[in-house]
């Protein structure tokens, strides 16, 4: 059995065993949860290294490449009479976002340490959430691929109405039901290309061989690219997004902007740019005009939030503009960029998130008015929240510099399919969002922590507790090192964006 | 001898008619393990033939196939789910509420009924003669009618048992004339040599049309389906259940019979046609089902979708093995909810979605079950409902329909709404303060756990569908030969 079917099977059986549990027993579930879920992160960071190791040995002239070089790689026939396997394997890309996702769910189960209420059914379906987003990034199948799809959005349903807050039901379905219509557009998409390829196989590497005529990718690209974008908070199909983070209890809101939101981005680069170059050409500029907007909208309409997690919620829309927009300006850069501010985006929202909500559990507002001199109570928090800002304003020295910075390099590059100066127009209006974002983010974070004391009872809050600060330091500590040292991630990720890159 | 599973089910309706007129009243709860054990020898003796391969029986007027062996597989789950379903309506085993009345009387002649209707079915699917066909159509459909209005004292049931009456033998008139006009057209009750003789002209479309109206009937495809929710409705819920999959697979066997082994060479002019049918099938059973309170009316409607989603497999010949799979998939996720449906009726008297508020926590086993199905239903991963349809839309898209497979996937987005309304009463809501745990009787869990067994691993395990997709290929390549 290959390492990587672990990943999926290790979060499964933790929520079995979550489920097995005593109903009295309501803190085994969170040791269970954790202790299954650290096992994944360091299996994670283990099978990294292995991969590097083994790109390492491989050598040879990676710019040749062109289809992505699988690790950990196991197949075995599913429904034989339709090609369908279930193959999965890794490169670059998805060992990251392994990576990513390992990280967000430990610390997301040590940020809902305190869930008491219906405890065993919350593990349960955040773990199979969990299973499903594994699914996804492993799965070289397209069939799995977007069968794993659908079993990460859909416990979103239910972590969301029973344990969120607000108009938790409102949100709830309509988170669903539009990522859903998403995958339905995905759906047709993935069987027209299944069809024109003749080959009687989903497998990724396979269909990306085949040369689809042009006309079909001219509408089948479309398709696919708002499928996935609606899960990566494309304008103007994002609208799901705030409500759905501001509803959903906080190890979902991490989980959901840190990883679920990746899915998107990462299903348009792997089937939409990979498997239709020619449809990418065509629509280049279209999408690149769709995730300015993006970008510049989701950033002037944080400003205006008054409550965290709208707050963040559209910032989250402007900064998965960036992988987006970086998707768009097809060449090496931009791609780079994208997967790093992929990255990078999942662990600063989920940091972002995971702080919110344990504001709130201490001040239960999150309204940014009413609250004031905080970081006199909780200074470790504020800290965190500081950093977890200007990563996001990409401050040099965290993730978010290197993200943004590869992103724009991208933009300016350009390519031969959109006219120059629409290119570089657009790459500066993206820019100016960085402005933007000093502004909300700086204004928002002085509201919350500076200043003096707003209300008495205030005075009571107590600093993070041992789970919090485990929490908070190692999503703060990844921050950290990606933006110091980017090369740990860089080099994960070029090879592996090399043969999408060498289609362009 | 092929027709050993007919011969058992027939030989086990009569024993139960027998212990009815025989056994003193407190012996008759036997009649159920009685049925059971009849239908499972027949289960049993279908699949000892599937393995032995095809075969003619009765002077070759019926033949038994791959394909006649999944259908005989489908309709005798379906027959051994409803039983295990009603038992608890039999047994008295059941709560009424004010101004209702569920009782159900008479064991042995409901059983034998059901059994009977059973028999039709399964000889339907093995027929090779026009005669033949219609009268096993005939015999799986009337049996149905008294077993709709088989509460005579409530005349919510007498009149859906009368409404379905009235529009089962105008359809059966109908297909009739459609049948009459092939037969004058081809000169032959074979329906082996029957396609060999026609063209398409004016006439094969009239009669064509006239086939599909009638099969639209039972099938529930719209415009045809007016009855169905007022018959769903009224008649008793274990009833409702067998008529949701039983019937709509008898008429699927109806339709492969007649189009597999007589227009097959047409069926490719009219797939535009059925295209169209499809789509406005599934659209409108999906959007009037979102408007549903009652969740037999609701079902009925969910029901009309799905069998939208179920005809788009006649749009390519390879489509055969996606059908005769989904049907399978259908007749054991519809079984799971309808066996929540019918334990909760049965425990508490409540039938309106509104009601299942708080299941998840009076029953949380069961509330998992009924979230399985219903997201099965809706197509959601990696529960069969899910392969099921992905296949169906595969030979849509293959068949070049793509605008169907968006209507048809966007379909499923808003049926995942409405089943999604349930799941929200079950998990999300607050329940009814005094609730105390609800607790299934066996034959309800027995139910529940073979329906829901087979829905997971029916999605899981390969194996089922490449058999159905061997065994009916060849079975497609005989027919076209012919």
């Amino acid at each position: 059995m290959s390492w990587l079917s672990l990943l999926i099977l290790i979060p499964f059986a933790t929520a079995l065993a979550v489920v097995a549990t005593p109903d009295t027993k309501w803190y085994a579930r969170r040791w269970i949860a954790l202790f299954g879920t650290g096992v994944v992160l360091a299996l994670s960071l283990v099978m990294s290294v292995s991969y590097m190791q083994a790109v390492l040995d491989r050598g040879g002239d990676p710019s040749v490449l062109t289809i992505s070089q699988l690790e950990f790689e196991q197949s075995i026939p599913w429904f034989k009479s339709m090609g369908i396997e279930y193959h999965v394997g890794v490169d670059g890309i998805a060992m990251a976002m392994i990576v990513l996702t390992a990280i967000i769910i430990f610390t997301g189960v040590l940020a809902s340490w305190e869930v008491k209420d219906r405890s065993r059914e919350f593990y349960a379906f955040l773990l199979v959430l969990v299973t499903g987003v594994f699914g996804v990034f492993i799965s070289v199948d397209l069939f799995l691929f977007f069968l794993f799809y659908e079993v990460a959005v859909l416990p979103m349903y239910l972590l969301i109405g029973v344990w969120g807050t607000g108009r938790k039901e409102y949100s709830a379905m309509k988170l669903t039901l539009m990522l859903m219509v998403g995958s339905a557009l995905v759906l047709v998409g993935m069987l027209a290309l299944y069809h024109a390829a003749g080959s009687q196989t989903f497998d990724l590497n396979k269909l990306a061989m085949v040369d689809y005529p042009r006309d079909l990718q001219r509408w089948v690209f479309p398709c696919v690219f708002v499928g996935f974008g609606v899960l990566g908070a494309l304008f103007p199909f994002h609208t799901w997004s705030p409500d759905g983070h501001a509803s959903a209890p906080t190890a979902v809101s991490m989980l959901h902007a840190g990883v679920l939101m990746k899915l998107g981005g990462y299903g348009v680069l792997r089937v939409a740019v990979y498997l239709m170059p020619e449809g990418a050409k065509q629509w280049a500029l279209f999408f690149l005009v769709l995730t300015t907007i993006n970008i510049v909208y989701g950033a002037y309409a944080a400003i205006r939030q008054t409550d965290l997690k709208y707050f963040t919620a559209y910032s989250s829309v402007s900064h998965c503009g960036f992988v987006l927009f970086g998707l768009c300006s097809l060449n090496l850069m931009g791609f780079k960029g994208a997967v790093i501010q992929m990255f990078s985006h999942g662990i600063m929202t989920g940091l972002f998130f995971g702080l919110i909500g344990m504001v709130y559990g201490r001040s239960k507002t999150r309204d940014l008015t009413k609250m004031g001199g905080l970081s006199k109570r909780i200074p470790w928090l504020a800290t965190s929240f500081y950093i977890a800002g200007l990563a996001s304003l990409g401050l040099p020295g965290l993730s978010g510099f290197v993200a943004e910075s590869t992103v724009f390099l991208g933009g300016f590059f350009g390519n031969r399919w959109v006219d120059a100066t629409t290119m570089r127009v657009c790459t500066l209006l993206a820019t100016s969002s960085i402005v933007v974002t000093a502004v909300y983010v700086l204004r928002g974070l002085s509201r919350v922590f500076q200043g003096p004391l707003t209300k008495p009872e205030f005075k009571q809050l107590r600093d993070a507790t041992i789970p919090e600060k485990l929490c908070t330091g190692i999503l703060v500590a990844t921050l950290a090192v990606v933006g110091m040292y980017p090369p740990v991630l860089i080099d994960l990720i070029e090879h592996a964006i090399l043969p999408i890159a060498n289609r362009f | 001898m092929y027709i050993q599973p007919e011969i058992i089910v027939v030989v086990t309706a009569f024993a139960v008619l027998g212990m009815e007129m025989f056994l003193p009243l407190r012996h008759r709860v036997l009649q159920t393990p009685v049925s059971l054990l009849g239908l499972a020898t027949a289960l049993a003796a279908v699949v000892y033939l599937m393995i032995q391969g095809e075969g003619k029986f009765l002077d070759g007027q019926f033949l038994f196939d791959g394909v006649a062996g999944w259908f005989k597989v489908s309709f005798l789950l379906a027959g051994l789910l409803t039983v295990l379903l009603s038992a608890d309506l039999l047994n008295g085993r059941f709560k009424v509420m004010e101004g209702q009345d569920r009782v159900l009387i008479h064991r042995g002649e409901f059983y034998t009924v059901v059994l009977f209707n059973l028999v039709g079915s399964m000889f339907l699917i093995s027929a090779t003669n026009l005669i033949n066909l219609y009268v096993c159509l005939e015999l799986a459909t009337i049996p149905l009618f008294a077993l709709v209005a088989w509460r005579r004292s409530d005349p919510l049931s007498c009149e859906a048992g009368l409404k379905y009456i009235i529009l089962g033998a105008t359809s059966s008139a109908v297909v009739l004339f459609g049948l009459g006009l092939l037969y004058g057209l081809s000169g032959s009750v074979d329906l082996l040599t029957m396609g060999d003789n026609l063209s398409f002209g004016p006439a094969t479309k009239l009669a064509i049309a006239m086939v599909v109206v009638g099969v639209g009937f039972k099938l529930t495809l719209v415009p045809f389906h007016m009855w169905a929710a007022d018959v769903y409705r009224g008649a008793p819920l274990p009833v409702a259940a067998y008529l949701s999959v039983a019937s709509k697979a008898a008429g699927l066997a109806f339709m492969f019979q007649l189009f597999y082994r007589v227009l097959g060479n047409v069926l490719l002019d009219v797939s535009m046609a059925l295209a169209v049918l499809a789509a406005v099938t599934m659209t409108l059973g999906n959007l009037v089902a979102v408007v549903q309170s009652n969740v037999k009316r609701f079902m009925a409607f969910s029901a009309i979708s799905q069998a939208g989603y179920l005809i788009m497999g006649f749009l390519a010949r390879s489509g055969a093995p996606s059908m005769v799979y989904y049907m399978l998939v259908y007749v054991v996720t519809n079984m799971v909810v309808f066996g929540v449906l019918v334990f909760y009726l049965n425990e508490t008297g409540r039938e309106e979605i509104e009601d299942y508020r708080g299941l998840a926590r009076t029953n949380p086993w069961i509330a998992l079950v009924m979230m399985l199905g219903l997201f099965s239903l809706a197509g959601i991963p990696p529960l069969s409902g899910f392969v099921g349809k992905f296949f169906l839309f595969s030979v849509a898209s293959k068949a070049g329909f793509h605008w169907l497979v968006a209507v048809a996937a966007v379909n499923s987005t808003v049926s995942l709404y409405y089943y999604l309304r349930i799941v929200r009463q079950m998990y999300i809501e607050p329940g009814f303060d005094d609730d105390p745990p609800i607790r299934a009787s066996a034959s309800i869990v027995t139910a529940l756990a073979i329906s829901t067994v087979l829905m997971v691993v029916l999605g899981i395990v390969p194996f089922f569908y490449e058999t159905i997709y061997e065994q009916t290929h060849q079975w497609i390549a005989v027919a076209e030969i012919r």
